[in-house]
């Protein structure tokens, strides 16, 4: 047993939201990427089990997205956004500029397992482009100084969670509307934050 | 609605079912489109688009696939049009950017519809300059099966039979886009019982088999259509030789048994036709295997039967015979009964090897089922030994007749495997671990919801040898009173139906042992069969063949059997002669030859001819073609009897259903206590099954089952591997854990070796084990 009791317990409830118990499949998948960073093998045994699939299913479904991450993120996922409203809102700087801090390439993990780096498809705030996720936290209008200031901040300060509406004051400039939900919390590790899931984080103060 | 609809393909008008799909109903009038994704017994998925075709709509002319789309009235559809044409040339040019130009080293080549489509579709040129993606080749994801992922084309037809039809998803696609490919997971192998079917219908050689890798050409090989004596289903096969061995079994797609699949075992079950270690020359066991001639042997066994008197003649007969051996048995039987009265012969019996054998439904006050009535009943009840291991393609029907709505009652302990499929699972709550009902059947919860008035097909057979039938009957009587019942019996070995039909009485190895009378001169023919091993008896009739003065074996290999023998006669089997099998509906098939006999083998049947000549019992048949007419007089004559002649016409290719009179005489046994429920796996410790090293490997596993209250209960292990100790007898086994078994019953394979000893009614001792290695017998 890879899952502690905690987990399966939460699992447990997550399963019995759905219908179906393979329904609840993607949330599980969340589950185990917020306790390795990444989808292990052991954890797809522990969710075949609990939904009743095979192991193999559970593969498919994990390898077939790309927010599932198949090795082990660093503790902050960098999603740069390369769509076309990025692009023509110069998005290349930002990239060029936070690979060259981070040293990495596409889909590329530091050693210290402190940054991921990836270039996404449009991210869905094309208002405020270009725009960075920072495990899925959005923050837009950024230049390649913010960006720079951004990373060593994260890389500095190495908060627990991270909490869009703190990083947009922080580091972010135009802002396509105030899209977020009101008691948006935050989250930590590469999963998004989903309230009724419970990945979405609570920032202590 | 009408039963037909009218549509128009290619200018000329066709009828076509409504509801059907474009592609099925221009298959039906013969008009082919190409396709790689679409089977006709699996869900249409339109992954692989090679069937588009052109219709016409409101919105002017539209290229749709066909696998997915159905026609409707007065449809027009253009299979041929140039735009068609140019949506096929791109398809293929697409499919075949990743595909290696490995052809001249591929399995499939000359059978490969991606070869045959290309040429007769393809644009003739490739434009692709770039390189093609690579993937390690071929990675095993089975003992048996082989994975070449560069040449798959993501056509889904192995994923969708492993989800839809077997029921075991063990292979998926993983990833996405251009690295999209078919695998398992990592260390859970491909191990199901059906995995052979995907290696068939594979488009491509991206799967193929271990046992026919490089072995032979498509265009070298001689074909004939038979019937598998892997089970009483009678499934359909084509057999592949060639240079006179066997290389393939194929399914051939009979509507009324098993639908183009076949198990593993029914499709590799073969190498050992051409095992080095097949009988080939009589031999004299008892004089140190000496090599002996036919007609020395004959003239030893005719003397051993005439020339002392009174003595008892026993036939312990096997399940691959074919029904003219059966019959032909049958005939020298009545002969030896004739020179009865000359004081030469005592009593002559014929018992059947299996345990599973009972009495049955075969007299006319129940109707009889056939297997397509699954799919027309509105409940099917199983009350039978383990559906999945013995009849495994009668388990992808029920799968099946599932999926389409029917509801599955399942009885006592032995169907675990499929419970999921199930309406209601009868287990302890209901069926005792004797078998027996804990409760009235008319107290059965939901029991009278689905039988009341409704169609029924009862499955049912003895579950476990050692079980009462007396429950079964009552099951079977209350059935009967409240809903329109169909029975189909469950035997589930090869020819079974075969013996019955054909040998007047049969009884079982129970009997034989108890019937046995050591006082007189015994003769025992152990005719294809081998009691002493895969038998709860197999101790006894160990000590009744040592007993015995005089014992015949005819048979394929040496084995437990053969080792008491004073001859051994070698015989033929499956593919090696020429007959009728009858399945478990009473459907019989044809049995053709293809392949020379061995050595000096011999039909069985030419053995009961020399032996009747030697002892003046003269016989007026010298063929099987004479035995099989004359067989068939004992059929219900309804012009439709079934002869060489009338299975040999196209129309009755799928078999021809006809019946006879049944006599079975088999005691009842009554055990109270049973603490080893004795379960027969579909792999063993056969001859067969050692002798063919392709699955050789699958039936060695030791292990029992025993649900997790036992485990930590009962015995408070915790070990996965344990010794099982009863007596004298100690046996290291794994442990699997099944938790639809009841408390304190252990599930033990019978048909491997090491089990037979153990005594059913006494409880075993557990001990865990030291090591917690896979054990394995090789």
């Amino acid at each position: 047993m890879s899952w502690e009791k905690e987990l399966i317990d939460k699992a447990n409830e997550i399963i019995e939201m759905y219908p179906q118990k393979r329904s609840a499949l993607g949330p599980l998948l969340y589950l185990a990427q917020e306790k390795d960073g990444y989808i292990s093998n052991d954890s797809i045994v522990e969710i075949s089990n609990l939904v009743g699939i095979t192991e193999v299913q559970v593969k498919s479904v994990a390898s077939f997205y790309s927010m599932y991450k198949e090795e082990q993120t660093g503790k902050y996922l960098l999603s740069v956004c390369k769509s076309i409203s990025c692009e023509i809102n110069d998005s290349r700087s930002v990239i060029d500029s936070v690979k060259n801090f981070t040293g990495l390439e596409n889909y590329e993990t530091d050693t210290e397992k402190v940054f991921t780096f990836e270039e996404v498809e449009c991210i869905g705030a094309c208002g405020g482009a270009p725009a960075v996720q920072v495990n899925y936290e959005t923050v837009e209008g950024l230049t390649s100084e913010k960006s720079v200031q951004m990373c060593e901040w994260l890389k500095e300060e190495r908060p627990e969670i991270i909490v869009a509406d703190e990083l947009q004051e922080k580091f972010g400039g135009v802002k396509s509307f105030d899209w977020a939900i009101k008691d948006n919390t935050g989250t930590s590790y590469s999963v998004p934050g989903f309230q009724n899931i419970g990945t979405a984080k609570e920032k202590s103060q | 609605m009408t039963d037909q609809i009218k549509i128009n393909v290619n200018g000329s008008e066709i009828s076509s079912k409504p509801d059907q799909l474009i592609i099925e109903a221009c298959e039906d009038s013969g008009i082919h489109i190409p396709r790689f994704c679409w089977h006709k017994r699996m869900d249409p998925v339109g992954m692989c688009r090679m069937c588009l075709v052109e219709i016409e709509t409101p919105r002017g002319k539209a290229l749709v696939p066909s696998c997915t789309t159905k026609v409707s009235e007065d449809l027009v559809v253009d299979t041929e049009s140039d735009v068609v044409k140019k949506a096929q040339e791109g398809v293929l040019e697409f499919l075949l950017i990743n595909h290696p130009l490995d052809c001249p080293v591929c399995d499939k080549a000359g059978e490969c519809p991606l070869q045959d489509q290309t040429m007769a579709y393809g644009p003739g040129e490739s434009r692709f300059v770039e390189d093609k993606r690579h993937f390690e080749k071929p990675i095993p994801i089975s003992e048996i099966i082989l994975l070449d992922r560069e040449r798959c084309i993501l056509c889904a037809r192995c994923t969708r039979f492993s989800d839809e039809i077997s029921g075991d998803p063990l292979i998926e696609f993983i990833q996405r886009g251009n690295k999209t490919q078919v695998n398992t997971f990592p260390d859970e192998p491909f191990r199901s019982y059906f995995s052979g079917n995907t290696v068939q219908i594979c488009p491509v050689g991206a799967l193929t088999s271990s046992s026919y890798r490089f072995k032979a050409r498509p265009w070298d090989l001689k074909k004939v259509s038979s019937t598998s004596n892997c089970s009483s289903v009678g499934d359909s096969v084509e057999l592949n030789v060639s240079q006179n061995k066997m290389l393939r079994i194929l399914g051939e797609d009979n509507e009324f048994t098993n639908q183009g699949w076949l198990s593993d075992k029914g499709r590799y079950n073969f190498e050992y036709l051409h095992s080095e270690k097949r009988i080939e020359t009589p031999l004299l066991v008892k004089n140190s295997n000496k090599e002996s001639t036919i007609n020395e042997t004959m003239e030893l066994i005719s003397n051993e039967i005439f020339t002392s008197d009174n003595r008892n003649i026993s036939f312990i007969v096997g399940h691959n015979s074919t029904n003219e051996e059966y019959y032909a048995l049958n005939k020298f039987v009545k002969n030896l009964n004739k020179v009865k009265n000359g004081n030469s012969v005592g009593s002559i019996n014929l018992y059947l090897s299996d345990d599973y054998l009972y009495n049955g439904f075969f007299n006319d006050d129940y109707s009889l089922g056939e297997i397509k009535d699954l799919d027309s009943a509105d409940t099917i009840i199983l009350w039978a030994q383990d559906i999945k291991d013995n009849l495994p393609t009668l388990y992808l029907r029920i799968k099946q007749a599932v999926r389409n709505g029917k509801k599955l009652l399942i009885f006592g302990h032995t169907n675990t495997a499929i419970k999921q499929l199930s309406e209601e699972y009868y287990g302890e709550n209901i069926v005792t671990n004797n078998f027996e009902f804990n409760v009235e059947i008319s107290d059965i919860p939901n029991l009278s919801k689905y039988i009341d008035g409704k169609d029924v097909l009862a499955i049912v057979g003895k579950s476990s040898p050692l079980q009462n039938v007396n429950p079964i009957f009552q099951l079977v009587k209350h059935l009967d009173e409240n809903s329109n019942l169909k029975i189909l019996n469950c035997f589930s070995k090869g020819n079974t139906l075969g013996a019955l039909q054909n040998l007047d009485i049969v009884k079982g190895l129970n009997e034989f042992v108890t019937e046995f009378d050591s006082s007189k001169k015994n003769i025992v023919f152990t005719v294809g069969s081998n009691p002493v091993n895969n038998s709860i008896y197999s101790h006894k009739v160990k000590d009744t063949l040592i007993d015995a003065d005089f014992v015949v074996s005819l048979d394929l290999f040496k084995n437990e059997t053969t080792e008491l023998s004073d001859i051994i006669l070698p015989t033929t089997t499956f593919g090696e002669k020429e007959g009728t099998f009858t399945n478990l509906e009473m459907r019989t098939l044809m049995q053709n030859k293809i392949l020379p006999t061995p050595g000096s083998a011999l039909n069985e049947w030419e053995y009961w001819l020399i032996l009747s000549n030697k002892m003046n019992l003269l016989e007026s048949y010298e063929t099987e073609e004479e035995l099989n007419s004359m067989l068939c007089k004992d059929y219900i004559d309804n012009g439709n009897t079934p002869s060489f002649d009338n299975l040999n016409k196209p129309s009755n290719l799928d078999g021809i259903l006809n019946s006879k009179t049944i006599n079975i005489e088999v005691e009842n046994v009554d055990s109270t206590n049973l603490e080893i429920l004795f379960v027969h796996r579909l792999y063993g410790d056969t001859s067969s099954q050692i002798n063919s090293p392709s699955i050789s490997m699958l039936g060695s596993e030791r292990f029992i089952e025993m649900n997790s209250a036992t485990y930590f209960g009962s015995y408070m292990l915790n070990s996965d591997v344990v010794t099982l100790i009863q007596g004298n007898n100690s046996i290291q086994v794994n442990v699997n854990i099944n938790e639809s078994l009841p408390d304190n019953l252990l599930v033990v394979p019978i048909n491997r070796r090491g089990f037979q000893n153990l005594n059913p009614e006494k409880k075993v001792e557990l001990e865990a084990a030291k090591s917690r290695e896979q054990l394995s017998v090789t």
